[in-house]
This record gives C-alpha cells, structure tokens and sequence, in this order.
C-alpha cells in the first residue's frame, strides 16, 4: 500500500446464509483506490460488485450479510474496525454512495432542496441562509436548469437524469475524497447516462477526488476509467489499467465480454457470448470458478484456485494456464 | 449533445421562470385539500367543535358561568328544545341566559345546552389526548419493531418477536372491560380515564406503523440516507415516519372518534367522568330513562357524537388524499 492509496481492500469476504449452506457472494476481494482516481469495478449481474461496495460503508444488513474476513482500509483507518457512530460520521462526509435507482433514492415526501439540505447538515453546522446557498450552487454544480425553483421540487416533480443529478449533489455535499457510484446510469437512457458521465467526470477533474465506479457496461468503462477490476463470481480475476484491460486482455471472463462487445467490424454476424451461467454464490464449483464456461480449461483449473499472475506494470490476471502460453 | 451545442441552447433559450407558476407547500395542499368536498366538511365541523369546546369550556366553568351546566330548575323538567321559561316560577338568577331552553332541560331542569357545552370539552380532550398518547406509543412500538426487527436481544428473540407478542397479549384483553377494571381501581377523574384509554388502544397503530415500517426500510431511499451518515433515530423519525403517517393519521382520526364513543361508554356506564360535571356521555345515559316522555335527551348527544366522529373520519380521509404526493399533480 503506498502513499497514494485511498481505499484498500484486502482479501474481504462477505458471506450469506443461503438455505442450508453459506453464499459466498464476496470470496477474498482485494482492490486499491488511488488518490483522484477513478476505478471501475465490472463484473456481470450477481458476481458481488454492489455487495463489495456496500460493505466498505458497512451497510451490508448484518445479519443476514456476515463479514466473515479481510480489511478495509481508508486514509489509514481500518473501517472494519470502527464503531457504528464513526461509521456514521464518515459516511457522506468522507466517502458518499450514488445509488443504481435514482427514482427510488429519494424520499418521496421531501423537497429535493431538504434532502440536500439535509446532506450538508448531518455534517456540518451551517445557518439556513448559507445552507440554502449551498444547495443552490450543489444543484448549479451538477448542471441542474433553474436550481433556486428546482429545491422547492419534489422528487416526482423530477426526470430519471435530473432526480440523479440530485443524488450526485447529495454525494458531493460535503465534499467527500470518494465517491462509490453503484451502476449510477443503468435505470437511465443512453443520452442521459452520457450526459451523466460527463458529470462525473468533470466533477472528478474539478473537485480532486476519487471515483470507485461500479458497472457491468463495458462502454461506460472505456469512457471513464483510469484502472479496471474484473470480477467473477465473488473474485477479482483481472485487474489492470483500461488500455491494459481493453487492447490485452489475459483472463478467459474478460476476453470473452469483450469478445461480445458489439463492434462495426462485427456487424452483421452472430455475437459472441461466453457459454453457461455464472454459478450460484452458494454452490460454486471447485478450483476456478470460471471453469466450467473456459475455452482453456485444463485439469488443473478444476483442483486448484487459481493465484494471481504478474504482466507486469500493475496488470494482473488470475489465469495460469493462460500465463504460462503467453510467450507461445 | 457537445459543450458546445449545450452554450449555445442556454443562450437562445434563457427562461426567466420556469413554465409552470410556483406555490409554497401550504398553497398546494390547500388547493388539493380544497378539492375534497367532503374533506372540507368535516374541517368545518371539526373547527366549529373545536370553537364551541372552547367557548364552551369558558362559558361554563366559573363561579358565575354565563350557562350554568348545575343549575337544578326542578320545576322546569323535562322541556322540550326551544321551550320557553315559565318566567313567574323562577328565580332572576335561574332564568336561562338566552331566554329560551335551546336544547330543553333534563329530569332535573338542568340546561341540556349547557351541559353539551361542558360536555363538548370533556369529548375533545378525552379523544385528542388519548389518541395523542396512543399514537405515540403505536409510533414508537412500531417504528422500533418495524426498523430493528432482525437485531436479537440476548441471544432469544428477536425485538420485532417481542414488540409484537406484547401487542397480541394486548389485544387478548377485551379492551373495554380492561379500561372498566382500570378505572374502578383508579380514582374517577378525566385525566386517568384519558390516559387508560391512550394506553389500551395503540397496538392498532403499533402494527399499521410497523406493517409501513417493514416495506420502508428497505427502499432505496432509507440505504441513501443511510449512506450519507444519518443516524438509526433520524432515519426512523424523520426519514421513514412521514411516509408512514397516512394510514397512521387516518387511523388516528377514526381512534379519535372512537376514544370520544369509548368516554361515551363509560360515562353511560357511570364509570366516566364523576356526576356533576356534564359529558356526552352521561347526558345520553341520564336520558335513557326519558326515552319515550323526552327523546331529546338521548338524540341530541347522541347525533352530537354522530357528527363529530364523522366529521373526524371524512376530515381524516381527506388529509390522507392531501398528504400522498403521489396523488399530487405536478405544478
């Protein structure tokens, strides 16, 4: 871990009562967020990315979720190890959430001026002039049309972009080093979600801070991303910058998503899509758990789990097999 | 859309407001609130019970009331409404203030406008104070069940188990022979018979508020709020009850009617409010001996409380309608 770090998560695993067994939804993740970085973590439906993410604000409901291992480090604080009130006062102050739902993420019976309102307040101590002056610049910040006439809203009052606008404004409220974004455009159409990320990332430049992106979009990696996480099945299986992750890729998973990218060069034929279904958290198969769907599989994949393996100059993949051919 | 294009939009097209006219959150419920005719009806009666509660309090009390609700004419029992005094067999001093019996008189010649007057205060304290105490019980009860139903206490059972087991064990006594034990026990005085009724009739409001609780704690917007560092309580009072209110706040309105029925009761019962002070209640069933020679004495508290409960129950709904921003429109 060097200076630079911000986040460090090590080795977490995050465990889940399923019936009669133990869902291992996150298997010994480990990820770094660089100071004014931004970092995707993408993975498809079920793999553990938001499960991840909402445990390094501990907001995993405890039980059923258990922490069962692993650190999180942030700024030097390990926040496995906080108690639930500087938990609380870390959370929105130190490091915000923007949520996949921006219609669901706000309370429905407050104007959006109060809940931003309340974002700052929770933090600090503000008077009611200088607290509304605030929002309105957060709003203006985020790109929002008519902001003084916007804070007397109600959320339904609100489009799908405008309303998670307002949830990036809560999250910049206090002006946090990090921002964890779970798939913040999913529920948005494509030109909103553009316009969105374009937000982001000139908030990003503006306000020094880091991102933590979370995504199974590829484009919306390509677009946004100093460095790639990979993740399968509760694992990270690739990691790397984006030209790394994009132009070399060296784990099966990632080649094949991005093998079943649409691309012009492709038009016409039959997209590619990796075969099988990723397994259950609760029943995952022995050794390497992407190798019931691998074009490479070999014997040793269905014994051993696989360790990471070095191309050296961050980029890192947990394929040996593939390790081992990468000079054929 | 580029940067560019975007400048270039924001320049051409510079509103000074935006299209739709703005109005503060009171105009708008007002106007929505306005709409319901019925709704509109109950508030007026509502207020005017209020009013006639509270003249009537300070018209009644007093040693020289200006409607003495005491005041024993017994040779003029038993006047029909409207009657008028028999002027030569009074005293000056027990001659009824308007001249004219609104109300008629009981078996004892006491102004039955008086004793409505009197009476109309005990009914608003007893049902606003009770459901104000039951309310509060059935919001902390449910709220703390609903939100921290999964954490166990030592090991055993759940807080949600055990909240609502005690609710059930409540509801296991009938509630009205409850409040008649309770009440023999105590000394008869308005306040204790407030206060038994509050205690024996939040468990409804316990489980509305922790039925609402259990599908609100998991929205997406309790996890934002949760994400940005605001505290158990605040969540739960501030971010969750509102949207919890509705069916509390109808079902406060409709507990107020029925605290003011269970006054009624008990005071019917002569287990109410001690004899000399007046209430709907023991009015009513003073009357019950009269019903044939004087059906005033039953009928005029009786659709008294008839009207105020409805009142209750229309004005109720319709804040329920008012206080859904779904149903608002957009403006």
């Amino acid at each position: 871990m060097t200076n630079d770090t911000l986040l460090s998560v090590k080795d977490l695993k995050v465990y889940f009562p399923a019936g009669d067994g133990i869902a291992r939804a996150v298997d010994g993740v480990s990820f770094e967020v660089r100071r004014d970085e931004t970092v995707c973590l993408v993975g498809e439906s079920g793999c553990g990315k938001t499960v991840s993410a909402l445990s390094i604000l501990r907001l995993n409901p405890v039980p059923p979720a258990e922490i069962a291992g692993g650190r999180i480090m942030f700024d030097g604080q390990s926040l496995l190890k906080l108690d639930e009130e500087s938990m609380r006062r870390l959370r929105g102050k130190h490091i915000a959430m923007v949520f996949q739902e921006p219609l669901t993420s706000l309370n429905p019976v407050f104007t959006i001026g109060d809940q931003i309102g309340e974002a700052v307040s929770i933090h600090e101590n503000i008077g009611t002039e200088a607290l509304h002056r605030r929002c309105v610049q957060l709003l203006k910040s985020v790109g929002m049309p008519f902001p003084e006439q916007r804070l007397k809203d109600y959320p339904h009052q609100l489009s799908g972009g405008q309303r998670q606008r307002v949830m990036i404004a809560m999250a910049l409220a206090c002006a946090p080093r990090l921002i964890i974004a779970d798939e913040p455009t999913t529920a948005l159409d494509v030109t909103v979600q553009a316009q969105i990320l374009q937000l982001f990332k000139s908030i990003q430049k503006k306000r020094s801070m880091s991102l933590l992106y979370i995504t199974h979009d590829l484009g919306v990696v390509a677009n946004i991303a100093d460095r790639v996480y990979v993740m399968y099945a509760g694992a990270i299986v690739e990691q790397g910058n984006t030209v790394q992750i994009f132009r070399h890729a060296c784990h099966p998973y990632t080649q094949g998503l991005l093998a079943s990218l649409p691309s012009r060069l492709k038009r016409g034929k039959r997209l590619y899509s990796i075969p099988g279904v990723v397994p259950n958290p609760a029943f995952k198969p022995k050794g390497c758990p992407f190798h019931p769907r691998c074009p490479y599989a070999e014997p040793v994949c269905r014994e051993e789990f696989p360790e990471m393996c070095d191309y050296g100059d961050g980029h890192l993949a947990r394929c040996p097999v593939l390790f081992d051919k990468r000079d054929l | 859309m580029t940067n560019i294009q975007a400048k270039e939009f924001n320049q051409n097209f510079q509103f000074d407001q935006p299209l739709a006219p703005k109005r503060t959150r009171w105009e708008e419920f007002w106007l929505l609130f306005r709409q319901n005719r019925l709704a509109i009806l109950g508030l007026f009666i509502f207020i005017l019970f209020f009013l006639s509660a509270l003249i009537g309090l300070f018209l009644t009390s007093g040693t020289n009331p200006v409607f003495d609700p005491a005041l024993i004419r017994l040779q003029e029992k038993l006047r029909p409404p409207l009657a008028e005094p028999h002027l030569d067999s009074l005293q000056p001093e027990e001659v009824p203030r308007l001249d004219i019996y609104l109300m008629g008189t009981d078996d004892l010649g006491r102004d039955v406008f008086a004793r409505m007057l009197q009476g109309a205060w005990v009914s608003l304290t007893v049902g606003f104070v009770a459901v104000g105490i039951s309310v509060l019980i059935g919001i902390f009860m449910g709220g703390i069940a609903g939100y921290f139903g999964q954490h166990m206490l030592i090991n055993t059972i759940s807080v949600d188990t055990l909240i609502m087991r005690i609710v059930d064990i409540m509801l296991c006594f009938p509630s009205f022979f409850l409040i008649l034990t309770v009440v023999a026990l105590l000394p008869a005085s308005i306040y204790n018979i407030m206060i038994v009724i509050g205690l024996t009739s939040w468990m409804g409001t316990t489980r509305f508020v922790r039925a609402e609780f259990l599908s609100l704690r998991e929205q997406d917007f309790v996890a934002a709020a949760k994400a940005l560092g605001v505290s158990n309580f605040r969540i739960i009072f501030r971010h969750i009850m509102p949207n919890a209110i509705a069916p509390v706040l109808v079902s406060a309105t409709i507990g107020i009617a029925s605290a003011i029925l269970t006054e009624a009761g008990l005071s019917f019962l002569g287990f109410g409010v001690p004899p000399p002070h007046a209430t709907w209640g023991n009015i009513l069933s003073n009357g019950k001996n009269f019903i044939f020679d004087a059906p005033w004495l039953t009928f005029i508290p009786g659709i008294a409380i008839l009207i105020v409960v409805l009142s209750f129950n229309l004005f109720g709904e319709g804040l329920r309608d008012v206080l859904n921003p779904k149903l608002r429109e957009r403006g």
